[in-house]
């Protein structure tokens, strides 16, 4: 039968080799709990505000995630024949856009393609739009991994209903301990979900391990506005506003006051570059888009 | 346990995921067991099930196999 933490793990051997010296002592937002309870929480979090996730990130950000996702699809500028891992993607934005990015490529190449073939013959012309059109994304792929059930059945159930099922998959896995093997992406992403995560330097280590040499490592999360003034309007907006909305469309004031505190709490741009580095990443560079209030960090395995 | 009932419904795995999937604890290969619908870490003589077609891939929800005779392939308790 199935029970939970059946296989007997030494945890406290394994915190030690993981050199968590910092203690067990973590934040959740701006409360103080253990490492233990702060996945917990953090699960109950997503657990409760999936299906209601798609419609809070439009309110709150009043739809400008969206650009912001956009951003980071033109900045990857994928090409047809891409591994896509997109981790902490739950409900598929990522993988979507992806998707629709590779296909308009691929729709391009194919039209340039028989464009140089002046002199074919309609047969021939049929005949390649058939081979081709089994083909529409090029052998692109992306995996959506994602630690949250529910998140990801929601996602599921989005790809269903936009009619995405070619080149997409999902996994229930960890980002801090991956189970994929070694170089086997082109790209890994983690678009809003590294904030989430606990050990935020296994869940690098492991990035590091699944990209193929070559391979690049894109993480688009909330970071630090410098600038005094707008910073003061970013803190009301976020401490005044954000719960509210919460409330009113989720029913849940404390899981998005988790999200504004956690915000707070993340490292900022030089930081996470910092932290990217340690994880073995060269080329590791960040863009601020709206003076800091989200960040797209990169990084190349070489 | 009684996942060797809901294996009737149960979506098939996305067949190129096999490509890149591994245990997560050890990164070593899995055998996609279509009976109980689970991939089997055969070294570690454990099971991760797969749900509604999305592998779960996490060692919490992983179950031990028994090693048992090579007659039926019938569901341990």
């Amino acid at each position: 039968c199935r029970c939970r933490a059946l296989l007997s793990r030494p945890a406290g051997a394994l915190r030690a080799r993981r050199g968590l010296a910092a203690g067990p002592e973590m934040h959740f937002g701006f409360q103080t709990v253990t490492e233990e309870e702060r996945r917990e929480k953090i699960y109950q979090v997503f657990e409760t505000v999936a299906k209601k996730y798609d419609v809070m990130n439009d309110s709150m950000t009043l739809g400008i995630h969206r650009v912001w996702k956009d951003i980071l699809m033109h900045k990857m500028n994928p090409c047809p024949g891409t591994l896509l891992l997109d981790v902490a993607g739950g409900t598929g934005d990522i993988a979507f856009r992806f998707i629709n990015y590779v296909r308009s490529v691929r729709q391009r190449q194919l039209q340039r393609k028989l464009k140089h073939h002046q002199n074919l013959s309609w047969q021939e012309i049929f005949e390649s739009y058939q081979k081709d059109k089994f083909n529409s994304l090029g052998d692109s792929q992306v995996v959506v991994c994602d630690i949250n059930r529910e998140m990801l059945k929601v996602g599921k159930q989005k790809a269903q209903h936009l009619g995405y099922s070619e080149g997409l998959s999902w996994v229930l896995g960890n980002a801090e301990e991956l189970p994929f093997d070694d170089e086997k992406f082109d790209v890994y992403t983690i678009a809003f979900g590294i904030r989430n995560v606990t050990r935020i330097d296994l869940a690098l280590q492991e990035a590091y391990r699944v990209l193929k040499p070559g391979g690049r490592f894109l993480c688009l999360e909330f970071s630090h506005v410098s600038n005094p003034l707008l910073s003061r309007l970013y803190d009301l907006y976020s401490f005044q506003v954000i719960p509210v909305l919460g409330e009113v469309i989720a029913g849940d004031w404390k899981s998005y006051q988790y999200l504004v505190e956690s915000i707070r709490q993340f490292p900022p741009q030089e930081e996470l570059k910092a932290m990217i580095e340690d994880a073995g990443f060269f080329k590791v560079d960040y863009e601020n888009l709206n003076f800091g209030i989200v960040a797209i960090h990169s990084g190349f395995k070489l | 346990s009684g996942s060797g009932s809901g294996s009737a419904r149960a979506q098939p795995l996305e067949p190129s995921l096999l490509r890149f999937l591994v245990c997560p604890l050890s990164k070593r290969p899995l055998r996609y067991e279509e009976a109980t619908n689970e991939l089997i870490n055969e070294e570690l003589g454990i099971a991760y099930p797969i749900i509604d077609g999305i592998p779960n891939m996490v060692p919490e929800a992983a179950r031990r196999t028994h090693k048992k005779p090579p007659a039926e392939g019938s569901e341990q308790p």
